[in-house]
């Protein structure tokens, strides 16, 4: 019963904090609102017995969202949302084209024939979870590894500012690095 | 002997073939060379003549080209050689250094040959090749001045004729080789079979009526007169037209073994006599009259050819006989037109006493055309005649009105070069010529005197003794005329020649000295209409002219109308129907094809440029078209699953 | 809530997600769309996870993947308009057409 009505709540807080993303004009509220569903979310998933999971997220989207809000911060005109502005380009098509998808997605919901739950969770998903991800899911996993690994090396080339390259010419062959500052690691 | 045979007619062949053909190089040695060897072929007739041989030659596959030569061929072997030396000789004076005497003498020695030829041949195929050789070479000489468009069109005229009558010989060949006579020889034709004999018949008649210009082929004569004199005196006097008579006389058998070829050839050859005669009497050019005089005289011969052997004596005896006469009066008529310019009747008054010598010949060939006695042609006349009455009265007495009519126009003849000169200059009066020389030379004058004797001398075949002998060289009967035939035909050529003398004479009496500037009509014993008639040699020319001439050219130019029109058009008509379809594709199938294909690039450029459009490079764009294509997938996979 | 409530949940997140990925000119507003899409997604999975398949842990690893996803297409994101800002002084999506064509 409980768990009925907190998953109510938490669902329309979820939905109408990702509404509001995109109506505040402050980029710090926008964030916090997002965050604001995210965390919403992640309680859906503790109440759907998801213990480590909903942890997972809401730690996760707590620190993602942060530095989201440094990053909105820094490209965004308005931060502060001194003054009220809309930056949308073809609202009316955006809002067509969602309404139809959550028409099309409802109307598939509730027509299709789900089955029924086969099988009962698990006493702790947690364990079910990890013994998968090392066991079954290995495939899974160390592909979930190389790609955060990629993404580290290749964030870190695209937002370098100056690269060994700029510094030390196209063979890498200028004898001192061309820096503004001298100095610097290694060479 | 055979090799005699072939000199014969090989000498004057070749000489003439080269002299033809060395053209105007040959001018100055023509008329000796010519000479030279006519007097060779004169040697080689007499000694032909004596040996009698016959030869062969292969021709076509088992009809050799023979030749041989019996009494008649005898006969006439030496009568063609003999003229033939008289002509070339006194040539000299027509056929002036200045001109083509290469050409000339060169197809008169060609002619000779081809007489030669046809009259040895023993069958059809050696006789057509002298036949059409013959009608060739007198196409060529009587056009000789060629430059004249007229004297072209008259040997035209001329050669069209004969030619078209020597159809009648391809006719009787092809008839004897289908009635099976053995190669095609003369003397076997009265033995083919059934109605190819009769036509072959026909075909002879045909052929030799129109050679000897006989009724109803007489106009082209008076058109040969163009030619030169001495091409009148060899061709029209001795030669081709005493072909068709020898053919004539040759066949004889045949004539006689059709039944009705005797009988016909021997009527056309009265009715012309007698006809041609009063055209001559009607003539008021010399030449003319002398043409017209041949044609009746060849008449007589054409008569003694269907009368029977009996006639053969006597024709020949004519054919002679006229030969010699016929050339002397051709060859003085030529002398007087190189001496005075004109060969007018009215115009040549006093030509006879102006040379001596031509005219005394003259004289004496006039009496003899007139058929004097004891002259060459009364005797022969006679003889033919005897043997014309042995076979039907009717023929007799047309021969008898015949010979009073050549009495007529011989005096008339005779009567105008020896009349009074009338003062009108040489040169003058319409269609006399060219002014001319006032002279006749030396060479002219011997030939004539000989001609002149032989035409006298020749009246030994009144002789009965001459007379059968003759008969007994030819292998024929001879008729002995009775006295009172031979006082008849004397008294009427007399009384004939006395008022043709009168007749002509008068006209120049009352002419009085001043000349008549509009030539008349020497008065003849005929009324106007008559006159006209007979002066224009019977009108027989105007009828060919309108039944065979003009049909044929409409049909020719009929023919090449339609060859213009419709085969060519429709060449022409293909060309330009493919042209216009040329033009039509090109105008309307390519532009409609170019611009489908044009259509088709230029809508696929359009569907290029309209797939670049969702290409905005809009981020939000490129998410909406994947949100709506994503579900259109998904509805559609949904949906068919 | 039955599974259908979750889902209904799942859809409308996500298509407000996509309203947002849409019509935001901004190129982190646009990033902020595309994580609203994932949490719906992640709501999705886990009650696949719960009412269709509880005996499997397949639900939750697809709730890791996705979680793992947002990580990435937030870091890569961030990096790309840092590179972008950084080369032409682009911030806006409009401003970075250089696939049009």
């Amino acid at each position: 019963m409980l768990a009925t009505v907190v998953s109510w709540v938490l669902g329309a807080a979820a939905v109408a904090a990702g509404a509001g993303v995109f109506r505040v004009d402050s980029m710090a509220r926008a964030t916090f609102l997002l965050l604001g569903s995210f965390l919403a979310v992640g309680g859906e998933l503790l109440v759907l017995g998801l213990d480590y999971l909903g942890v997972l997220v809401v730690l996760m989207m707590t620190m993602e969202m942060v530095i989201m809000a440094v990053f909105m911060i820094m490209y965004m005109m308005n931060p502060a949302g001194l003054t009220p502005m809309s930056m949308v380009h073809n609202r009316r098509g955006s809002l067509v084209i969602a309404v139809g998808t959550f028409a099309a997605l409802a109307a598939g919901i509730l027509v299709a024939p789900w089955p029924p739950a086969a099988g009962r969770p698990p006493p702790d998903p947690t364990v079910a979870l990890g013994e998968a991800l090392m066991g079954s899911k290995m495939l899974v996993m160390i592909v979930l590894g190389v790609a955060l690994f990629a993404t580290m090396v290749a964030t870190v080339v695209l937002a370098t500012h100056r690269g060994r390259y700029d510094r030390y010419g196209d063979r890498l062959d200028r004898p001192r690095p061309d820096d503004p500052v001298p100095g610097g690691v290694w060479r | 002997m055979t090799a005699l045979l072939w000199l014969l007619v090989a000498l004057p062949l070749g000489a003439g073939a080269v002299l033809a053909a060395a053209g105007r190089r040959a001018d100055r040695v023509a008329p000796a060379f010519a000479v030279a060897v006519s007097v060779l072929s004169l040697a080689a007739a007499g000694a032909v003549a004596a040996g009698r041989p016959r030869v062969e030659a292969p021709f076509l596959a088992g009809i050799p080209a023979g030749l041989a030569v019996d009494g008649l061929s005898a006969v006439m072997v030496l009568t063609v050689t003999a003229v033939t030396l008289a002509v070339l000789l006194s040539s000299a004076g027509e056929v002036g250094p200045g001109e083509a005497r290469g050409r000339f003498f060169g197809l008169m020695l060609l002619f000779a040959g081809a007489m030669l030829v046809t009259v040895t041949a023993t069958n059809l195929v050696a006789l057509l090749i002298g036949w059409e050789v013959m009608g060739a070479t007198s196409w060529a000489l009587i056009g000789f001045w060629w430059r004249d468009p007229r004297r072209v069109r008259a040997a035209t005229i001329a050669f069209l004729t004969t030619r078209a009558a020597d159809l009648g010989l391809y006719l009787a060949a092809g008839a004897a080789v289908a009635g099976g006579v053995h190669a095609l020889e003369l003397r076997r034709l009265p033995g083919a079979a059934g109605p190819w004999l009769a036509l072959a018949t026909a075909g002879i008649v045909l052929a030799a009526l129109g050679k000897s210009a006989q009724l109803p082929f007489s106009f082209w004569l008076s058109h040969a007169m163009q030619g030169p004199s001495p091409v009148s005196a060899l061709l029209h006097s001795a030669a081709m037209v005493a072909a068709g008579a020898y053919l004539l006389l040759r066949v004889e058998p045949l004539l006689a073994a059709s039944g009705w070829g005797a009988p016909l050839v021997a009527w056309v050859g009265a009715a012309t006599a007698l006809l041609l005669g009063a055209v001559a009497v009607a003539q008021t050019d010399l030449k003319q009259l002398l043409a017209a005089s041949t044609s009746s005289q060849i008449g007589f011969m054409v008569l003694a050819a269907g009368v029977g052997a009996a006639g053969v004596t006597g024709g020949t005896m004519q054919l002679v006989a006229h030969a010699a006469t016929k050339s002397l009066l051709f060859l003085a008529a030529g002398a007087w037109l190189g001496a005075l310019g004109t060969q007018r009747l009215d115009a040549l008054g006093g030509a006879a006493r102006r040379v001596p010598a031509v005219g005394l010949t003259f004289a004496a060939g006039a009496l003899t055309l007139a058929g004097l006695p004891p002259l060459s042609i009364w005797a022969a006349k006679d003889q033919l005649l005897a043997a014309a009455l042995s076979r039907s009265p009717g023929l007799y007495a047309a021969g008898l009105a015949a010979a009073a009519v050549s009495g007529l126009y011989a005096g008339k003849a005779l009567a105008a070069v020896t009349g009074q000169a009338d003062g009108v200059p040489a040169g003058a009066g319409g269609g006399g010529g060219w002014p001319g020389t006032r002279r006749v030379g030396a060479a002219m004058t011997a030939p004539l005197v000989a001609l002149a004797a032989a035409a006298v001398a020749l009246g030994a075949f009144a002789l009965p003794p001459v007379a059968a002998g003759f008969a007994r060289l030819l292998g024929a009967p001879a008729a002995a005329p009775a006295w009172w035939e031979r006082l008849a035909s004397a008294a009427l050529a007399t009384a004939g020649l006395l008022l043709g003398i009168a007749l002509g004479a008068g006209r120049l009496g009352a002419a009085g000295p001043a000349p008549a500037p509009v030539p008349a009509p020497v008065p003849a014993p005929v009324p106007a209409v008559l006159r006209g008639w007979l002066a224009g040699w019977l009108g027989v020319e105007g009828a060919v002219r309108r039944l065979l001439v003009r049909p044929t050219l409409a049909l020719a130019r009929g023919l090449a109308r339609f060859d213009d029109r419709v085969v060519d058009g429709a060449v022409r008509g293909a060309a330009a129907l493919a042209l216009a379809a040329a033009r039509l594709s090109a105008t309307r199938l390519e532009p409609a094809l170019d611009g489908a294909v044009r259509a088709v690039a230029g809508g696929a450029r359009r569907l290029g440029a309209l797939a670049r459009r969702p290409q905005t490079g809009r981020l939000h764009q490129y998410y909406a078209q994947a949100a709506v294509a994503l579900a259109a997938l998904i509805i559609v996979f949904v949906l068919a699953r | 809530m039955t599974l259908k409530l979750f889902l209904l949940l799942a859809a409308a997140l996500f298509s407000v997600g996509l309203y947002g990925a849409l019509s935001q000119q901004s190129i982190v507003m646009v990033m902020m769309g595309i994580e609203l899409m994932v949490n719906g997604v992640i709501v999705g999975a886990a009650a696949f996870w719960r009412h269709a398949s509880p005996a499997h842990p397949d639900g939750q690893v697809l709730v890791t993947v996705a979680v793992t996803a947002m990580a990435i297409e937030m870091a890569m994101g961030f990096a790309v308009v840092t590179a972008i800002f950084r080369a032409r002084d682009v911030d806006m999506t409009d401003m970075a057409t250089d696939l049009k064509g």
